[in-house]
């Protein structure tokens, strides 16, 4: 990392920091992770209860501990990085950062390294946060549980945190291409929620279906299970996927950042 | 050391600046003058390498702006002092902007003193007033200690007081050796602080000349003659200054109305109109009629 790379990123992470509000939004971003996550595998393990053979055979406990607080959280993720530019389109200050860091890509590069190590930690502690909780309440209702040594446990929940990476990222992403906070989060919870959430349910069943398995939150999310469904993709290819995406997005936002007009 | 040569630059179909060339140099206050619109803003935000020219080439101390790898310590803008973060504090918004050129913290707290925010440096910079804003943002073009400075109109909405602060800080950084370049609409505050002026209106050069030959005791004289050329040639002998005026007339300075008219014996030329210009102001809002772009007619 050269010197003047390292400056910008220190420039970055002190942005970020010093918006008061930045720090609490993302320590709300582990809660509605962990306790929402806590709730789900609650309900998880009454529905065991009830379940037949079949259902239990598939019953994924690591997945079904991150899963729920998951949907919450990454809206939260996403809005923070589509913040980290859009909030200097609002006030103008990017005038004022692209003057100081002229290399356009370096300003960005340096948005983008900061904002996927936030993610990456606030990912983490949430992931591994979940996981445990989710675990203890899994076992006090009866069902079964995982522990990190198991096959695929670990890939999964250290998987969630780079998943949260990939969300966040595409928010900066979002954020430079639309430079507008408010379209830029609209389009990010139609992507990363409505479509793959609600889609399926109002799509044709071809289409719904297809959804289900390629759209990339919904692939990246196959990083996070242990039990591999006959639907999904494989957890390294559906990341695969949602890492293409993200960088499909990125790509552009660095292409149109330095072309344009500040 | 600026260097503009033949730069142009379009929004649209629309020409903000159009081949424009001058040079901006060390030691003095050059003012950067023209109405409204005339592309002041637009040239400044070329200099930063803001704006992409569709022509031309900028150059600061020979180099482009985006090729140098510490810019702030070469150059240093007030470009908008309204565009900080209203939640941030004065401090912390210097802070993130130092270090993007690997400038201590020790130099934010230095300009918080130059500036006169020492006290409110850990207030969010969203409740100062138009004042306090305008010296924060003049606390980020110092932050680099550059020999370059560009200021934006940088009067906007300050009290007396405030100008005279800047007026002042303006002064003593050229004394310093810096180059400082100043853009302003209002004739009258570069009359007090500039050295040298530059006067653009539609995006093209009006003039370049030296504040002292501009003001020359003030006296303006506008003349029309049946033969410019020659008389603009006797002129220029008798010591004035002859500038292009509005509808083809000369706008004459350095020489009284008296001295005007004694040219115009000399070359034999037939005067249509001498009229002693009233103000500095007078004579600024002559050279520069033409290229309004908004104007309101008489009633």
């Amino acid at each position: 990392m050269s010197v003047a790379f390292a400056d910008t990123v220190r420039s970055e992470w002190t942005k970020f920091r010093t918006i008061p509000s930045n720090i609490p939004t993302m320590l709300t971003a582990v809660a509605l992770m962990v306790f929402p996550g806590a709730l789900t595998a609650n309900g998880a393990s009454e529905n065991y209860q009830a379940a037949d053979e079949a259902t239990r055979a598939v019953f994924d406990p690591t997945y079904i501990s991150m899963y729920g607080g998951f949907l919450f959280a990454q809206i939260t993720v996403g809005a923070l990085g589509v913040l980290v530019v859009t909030h200097e389109y609002a006030t103008g200050l990017i005038r004022t950062s692209t003057t100081v860091v002229p290399r356009r890509g370096r300003l960005l590069g340096a948005k983008v390294a900061t904002f996927a190590l936030i993610a990456l930690l606030m990912g983490w502690v949430s992931s591994f946060g979940s996981f445990f909780l989710g675990q203890a309440v899994l076992g006090s209702g009866g069902a079964p549980t995982a522990s990190l040594g198991e096959p695929g446990v670990l890939r999964a929940v250290a998987g969630m945190g780079l998943l949260w990476v990939l969300v966040g990222l595409s928010g900066v992403a979002l954020g430079g291409l639309l430079r507008s906070t408010m379209s830029a989060t609209t389009v990010l919870v139609a992507v990363n929620f409505i479509i793959p959430i609600i889609g399926p349910r109002l799509l044709p069943d071809a289409v719904g279906a297809w959804v289900q398995t390629y759209w990339p939150i919904q692939a990246g999310l196959q990083i996070t299970t242990t039990v591999q469904s006959a639907e999904g993709m494989l957890p390294w290819p559906g990341f695969g996927v949602m890492a293409a995406f993200t960088a499909v997005l990125l790509i552009a936002a660095f292409a149109l950042f330095r072309s344009r007009d500040a | 050391m600026i260097e503009i040569t033949d730069l142009t630059k379009r929004y649209g179909n629309k020409t903000a600046v159009d081949g424009l060339s001058f040079n901006v140099h060390p030691g003095r206050v050059t003012g950067f003058l023209g109405p409204n619109g005339a592309g002041k803003s637009t040239t400044m935000r070329a200099i930063l390498g803001l704006d992409r020219p569709h022509g031309g080439s900028v150059t600061v101390n020979g180099r482009a702006y985006v090729g140098l790898p510490r810019p702030m310590r070469e150059v240093g803008a007030l470009l908008d002092a309204r565009a900080v973060h209203p939640r941030r504090t004065a401090r912390n918004h210097l802070l993130c902007i130092a270090q993007t050129n690997g400038i201590p913290a020790k130099r934010v707290d230095e300009v918080l003193q130059v500036v006169g925010l020492e006290s409110v440096a850990r207030k969010r910079a969203g409740g100062f007033s138009l004042g306090m804003g305008q010296r924060l943002g003049i606390a980020v073009a110092l932050l680099g200690d550059p020999k370059v400075l560009l200021f934006d109109e940088p009067v906007n909405g300050l009290d007396p007081e405030g100008i005279k602060w800047i007026r002042e800080l303006m002064r003593g950084l050229a004394a310093e050796g810096r180059t400082v370049l100043v853009s302003s609409h209002l004739m009258s505050e570069m009359a007090q602080t500039a050295d040298h002026l530059v006067v653009i209106g539609k995006g093209k050069l009006i003039a370049d000349i030296g504040i002292s030959e501009f003001v020359r005791q003030g006296s303006n004289v506008l003349v029309r003659a049946d033969d410019q050329e020659r008389l603009a040639a006797e002129l220029t002998e008798a010591g004035g200054t002859v500038l292009p005026g509005a509808d083809g007339a000369l706008i004459v300075t350095g020489l009284e109305a008296r001295q005007v008219g004694k040219a115009a014996l000399d070359a034999e030329v037939v005067l249509t109109e001498l009229t002693p210009q009233r103000s500095l102001e007078q004579a600024y809002m002559d050279l520069t009629r033409d290229s309004v772009e908004f104007q309101a007619s008489a009633a």
